[in-house]
């Protein structure tokens, strides 16, 4: 195994994970304890503000009534995004496999399913990604407050998913590889799949993670702490 | 400690709290949804009118001060070193702002942008760079109990005069008890609405008279003003020592019911941030507003009307401050549904309506007319042409000034004023609505706030 597939693939997940969740736990710990003197409600507030808050979390209805374009760009792109985070945990474990196959489907219609809908799913993410990355150079009111966390942040989550799609649709790439260095991480004997296209995906995939924490793209835990101050009656 | 120091040592603060302000800072995916809703970009869009690069202002600071990224890569992540020279652009920026919190209506997050623009004014106050005229109307509210400086006697003689116009009116006495001690109702309204517009005073004198009420309510001669600027300049010391004149007067009256009039910051301070804020601890009286309190009666059916009395198309602008910050929204329109033959609503409204442009204190300032009227006050004007309204009701002090100077500088002959203005012009006492000439002319040329 070479030191970089060794680094990326043996050493990188570990810190990332531990970067991730210490960096996430410390951000909701001081969220949730930092003081709010007084009430903020924004009318119409529901009087289910749980309900409100996830409302607002999973299909954005705001943004739908003030920006009709960004809304189905924003949505789609995270919606998918959320399809792809699931799919991946079929690339980890065979769990997802057997479970289909107990619901009585073979391993051809599993494969072929996953190749329909990763397929497109990877292609619409590719699609919505550069359309908001256009949309934050070319309008107006977007580009002359982006700066360079903003490109960095999207630039980065493109070329993801660029070199996703490029594992898809390139050279075949054998799932089980993936599933067993997800089972030799835990055991702390990492076997490394040695593809250069997976372990560029994987770096930068190690990349977003550990940058998360301390970037604009908390805003996907940030949303129901300050979401919920606002619908709160 | 220089002024760079004590603009840094601020922003810093926002570290500990409130957690708003916190997480404003730090999660803002710059969308920019807030500028397409926001009157002020409407009607101009320059970049620094983009609420996000005005909420920047401190955010970069912030950045720079409170956060690893900003520390160590700097302008990369977002951050940059405060400079002095920065403070002019502070002033005319913070207060280009209205705050009006629409953009946290349709912020994917609900990042409400007063709330920075509110600490960014805080922040400038402490350095003594709050504008003049913001900084007189604390002061004298805080000397004098209004923002008007008018004296008791002055009061006095204003609510003279409105008995007056009532008898002139209906050929009865209508009563307007003043300083009674034990009256369940403790009436506080902006004091433009007694010393100006007095019609929306003279609309709650009346609906007490028809309900028989007159001797259970009173208005003071030292607290007639509900308006409290300390929220627009940021300051709250000055808006909480504000409030307790008007908190010690209702226990000093021992009222029941401190009955808030037309003027939606003023009841927003009362009743959603002293009340639950608990400034003053437990109260001795309930607070409501008049809108909801006279909507319950028409609601009842305890008051007719003429209608015909007003049967010009009348439209309602949704102060942002009932509408968006108090859910006082329904009530003016049962008023208005009942005292007028002709409504008509504005779109969009209610908690979606856009703002007068004369927010968060800037109606009051005539150095930045001629921005006001073309600028955050331009939607608005779009928005009352589309309705064909010869009337614009307005629950508010600041709404009504800036919305009277927008139809004289854009030469509409469109009467603003209030909600209860059309009810005291239909009202039935003894069975007979008001007689009375030209309440057009009066309203045009009530210019002052």
């Amino acid at each position: 195994m070479s030191t970089y597939a060794f680094i990326v693939g043996g050493v990188l997940p570990g810190i990332a994970a531990l970067t991730f969740i210490i960096g996430m736990t410390y951000r909701f710990r001081v969220w949730s304890r930092t003081v709010q003197p007084g009430k903020m409600t924004l009318f119409p507030a529901s009087d289910n503000t749980i309900k409100a808050v996830l409302a607002e979390a999973v299909f954005f209805p705001g943004l739908f009534r003030g920006d009709r374009v960004l809304w189905m760009f924003a949505w789609i792109f995270h919606a998918t995004l959320a399809l792809v985070f699931l799919g991946h945990l079929r690339v980890f474990t065979g769990l997802v496999d057997r479970i289909l196959a107990a619901m009585g489907l073979s391993a051809d219609a599993i494969a072929a399913m996953s190749n329909t809908v990763g397929g497109i799913a990877g292609v619409v993410l590719l699609a919505t990604g550069i359309m908001l990355l256009i949309r934050r150079v070319t309008l107006q009111r977007a580009k002359e407050i982006s700066g360079l966390p903003d490109f960095f942040a999207l630039l980065l989550i493109i070329a993801i998913i660029l070199t996703g799609n490029m594992m898809r649709f390139g050279p075949h790439f054998e799932l089980e590889q993936t599933r067993v260095w997800a089972r030799s991480l835990i055991t702390f004997s990492p076997a490394v799949p040695q593809n250069g296209l997976f372990l560029t995906h994987a770096l930068l995939a190690i990349v977003l993670i550990m940058y998360i924490p301390f970037s604009k793209i908390l805003h996907f835990g940030g949303i129901f702490f300050t979401q919920s101050l606002i619908k709160r009656r | 400690m220089s002024n760079k120091e004590k603009v840094e040592n601020a922003v810093a603060a926002i570290n500990k709290g409130p957690k708003a302000l916190k997480l404003y800072m730090e999660i803002c995916a710059k969308c920019g949804t807030c500028a397409s809703v926001c009157p002020v970009y409407y009607g101009s869009p320059e970049k620094k009118f983009n609420p996000s690069v005005r909420s920047d202002l401190i955010r970069a600071v912030y950045k720079k001060q409170c956060t690893h990224s900003g520390k160590i890569l700097g302008k990369l992540a977002g951050a940059r070193e405060f400079d002095e020279r920065e403070l002019e652009q502070w002033v005319e920026d913070f207060y280009s702002c209205t705050g009006c919190r629409r953009c946290a209506t349709y912020c994917p997050f609900g990042i409400d942008n007063s709330v920075i623009t509110r600490k960014g004014r805080a922040i400038l106050n402490t350095l003594g760079l709050t504008p003049e005229v913001m900084k007189k109307v604390v002061e004298i509210s805080l000397k004098t109990g209004n923002t008007d400086g008018a004296s008791p006697k002055a009061f006095m003689a204003a609510i003279e005069f409105l008995e007056e116009e009532m008898r002139d009116e209906h050929g009865v006495d209508i009563k307007v008890p003043v300083d009674v001690e034990g009256a369940d109702y403790f009436y506080v309204p902006p004091s433009g609405d007694v010393l100006v517009n007095i019609e929306a005073t003279t609309g709650v004198a009346k609906v007490f008279h028809a309900l028989g009420m007159s001797d259970r309510w009173t208005m003071s001669s030292k607290c007639f003003d509900g308006a409290n600027y300390g929220l627009f300049t940021g300051d709250d010391n000055s808006m909480k020592e504000d409030n307790k004149m008007y908190v010690e007067e209702a226990k000093r009256l021992r009222i029941k019911t401190m009955l808030m009039g037309e003027c939606g910051h003023a009841h927003r301070i009362m009743k959603f941030m002293m009340e639950p804020g608990k400034w003053w601890g437990d109260l001795p009286f309930t607070i409501t507003n008049c809108l909801q309190w006279t909507a319950e009666h028409i609601r009842a059916g305890r008051l007719q009307f003429d209608k015909s009395k007003n049967s010009m198309p009348v439209t309602y602008h949704d102060p942002c401050n009932f509408g968006r910050s108090c859910n006082i929204v329904e009530e003016p329109r049962i008023i208005l549904h009942a005292t007028c033959m002709d409504f008509r609503e504005m779109h969009p409204n209610r908690g979606e309506n856009w703002c007068c442009g004369g927010g968060a204190g800037l109606s009051a300032m005539d150095t930045i007319h001629e921005f006001r009227m073309e600028v955050t006050g331009k939607k608005k004007m779009e928005q009352i042409r589309a309705t064909g309204a010869k009337y614009v009701a307005a629950a508010c002090s600041n709404c009504k000034r800036q919305l009277i100077q927008l139809m004289e500088y854009h030469k509409e002959d469109i009467a603003v004023g209030g909600v209860h203005d059309m009810l005291s012009r239909s009202i039935l006492i003894d069975g007979k609505a008001a007689e009375h000439v030209d309440y057009e002319h009066q309203a045009v040329e009530t210019s002052s706030q």
